[in-house]
């Protein structure tokens, strides 16, 4: 059962393990290509992400929520799109890079709209390629293909942000909540209620968090956390500050 | 690493220095966030990276210049497009194969299109995409990146 639920969490990368081990038992030499492809890939990651990901922690630190709202929220109009435009096409590293960034940059109040353009130049019209398209494509090329992708975006992040609304996309969880029930795993059994009623209250059938509780008692909690059946209550005490 | 994967590095390490002389406990916080960050994505990135591998592998873009080059224009333009869109190239290898591919004699048309979807679109981030933005917005974003790609080749045939 353990094995069976690993693979469904990490479905994808179980199928491409899947098709390495097939192509390695019918075409050794195919198989390894692929793995010396994956290096140059692999090093990128590796000098790319590290950064990445501490510079998406400080800034969701330390820049405030209405400073992002301000400058990339629905409001920001025009100067949004400028500043979506320029934080995508200083960046360095392919477009997966962009993911945690924007999911931060959402969370604290940017528009879809901005999201679509950080993550749509981040791909395609990059400063720090730009001296390398002109050196294989030539300036011309580069000097069209730079003005019509930028319209390009331009219309198509407006038709995203039609279709797409704020609720579409999950809840960031860059910082874990300090007690959180998981609706989907609770089974009712109202353990955690009997346990400590003070926190816990049933509501259609699920058990919720009271909001306005005052202080956890430490043991109570863990306690109530160990005894849930369906291990949906989250506690974590690192949160607290 | 290319001049500006270093000035990134520079960069966040400035910031990194500077939050921890004005808030020890608060950079701490967010060096654990950080590694969070790595470890919830670090599965997903890890498959990309070796599907794009294989996909290489099986399927190499050489070849694809070779049958591109023999068709006419526009089922050029949409065998490449859809070339693009399976695998994900970052745009720092993406501009000399697009430079070969012309120099094989590939139009400029095909070219362009694979160049963009090649680097916007991504069956193989599809994935990792829908876990960070949920189905609509990745779904949304890529056809209509598709769409746009092919759009943005077509005028450049006419400019070019």
């Amino acid at each position: 059962m353990k094995i069976l639920k690993l693979i469904k969490v990490n479905f994808f990368a179980f199928l491409v393990l899947l098709a390495y081990l097939v192509l390695m038992i019918f075409n050794r030499n195919l198989g390894i290509d692929s793995l010396k492809n994956s290096q140059y890939y692999l090093k990128e990651m590796i000098a790319i992400m590290p950064p990445i990901f501490i510079l998406t922690a400080l800034l969701d630190l330390w820049v405030p929520k209405e400073t992002i709202l301000k400058y990339l929220g629905s409001g920001s109009k025009v100067k949004g799109v400028f500043l979506s435009f320029l934080l995508g096409g200083i960046s360095a590293g392919p477009i997966y890079a962009a993911f945690p960034v924007c999911v931060m940059l959402h969370k604290k109040g940017a528009s879809i709209r901005n999201i679509v353009i950080i993550l749509s130049s981040w791909a395609v019209i990059k400063v720090p390629m730009l001296l390398n398209e002109v050196k294989f494509l030539g300036v011309h090329f580069m000097v069209i293909r730079w003005i019509l992708t930028v319209i390009a975006i331009i219309v198509f992040s407006w038709i995203t942000s039609l279709i797409v609304k704020d609720k579409d996309i999950p809840e960031a969880d860059i910082e874990l909540p300090l007690l959180a029930i998981n609706s989907k795993a609770c089974i009712g059994c109202r353990l955690c209620t009997k346990n400590y009623p003070q926190v816990f209250k049933m509501e259609n059938g699920k058990a919720t968090i009271i909001k306005d509780y005052k202080t956890l008692d430490e043991d109570l909690i863990s306690q109530t956390v160990k005894a849930c059946p369906a291990n949906a209550i989250s506690y974590n005490p690192e949160t607290n500050d | 690493m290319d001049r500006f994967t270093i000035i990134l590095w520079i960069v966040t390490a400035l910031l990194f220095i500077f939050s921890l002389f004005k808030d020890r406990k608060k950079t701490v916080k967010a060096l654990k966030m950080a590694t969070g960050l790595g470890k919830s994505m670090l599965v997903s990135i890890l498959s990309i990276i070796f599907l794009i591998g294989l996909i290489l592998a099986v399927i190499p873009p050489a070849t694809i210049a070779g049958y591109v080059a023999s068709k006419n224009e526009f089922l050029a333009t949409i065998v490449s497009a859809f070339f693009g869109t399976i695998t994900l190239i970052p745009a720092f290898i993406a501009f000399p194969l697009v430079g070969t591919l012309v120099d094989a004699g590939v139009a400029v048309v095909p070219s362009v299109a694979f160049l963009t979807t090649l680097t916007m679109v991504g069956i193989v981030t599809i994935p990792l995409e829908r876990k960070e933005f949920g189905s609509r917005f990745t779904l949304v974003r890529n056809c209509l990146s598709f769409l746009f790609a092919i759009l943005i080749a077509l005028l450049m045939g006419v400019f070019l």
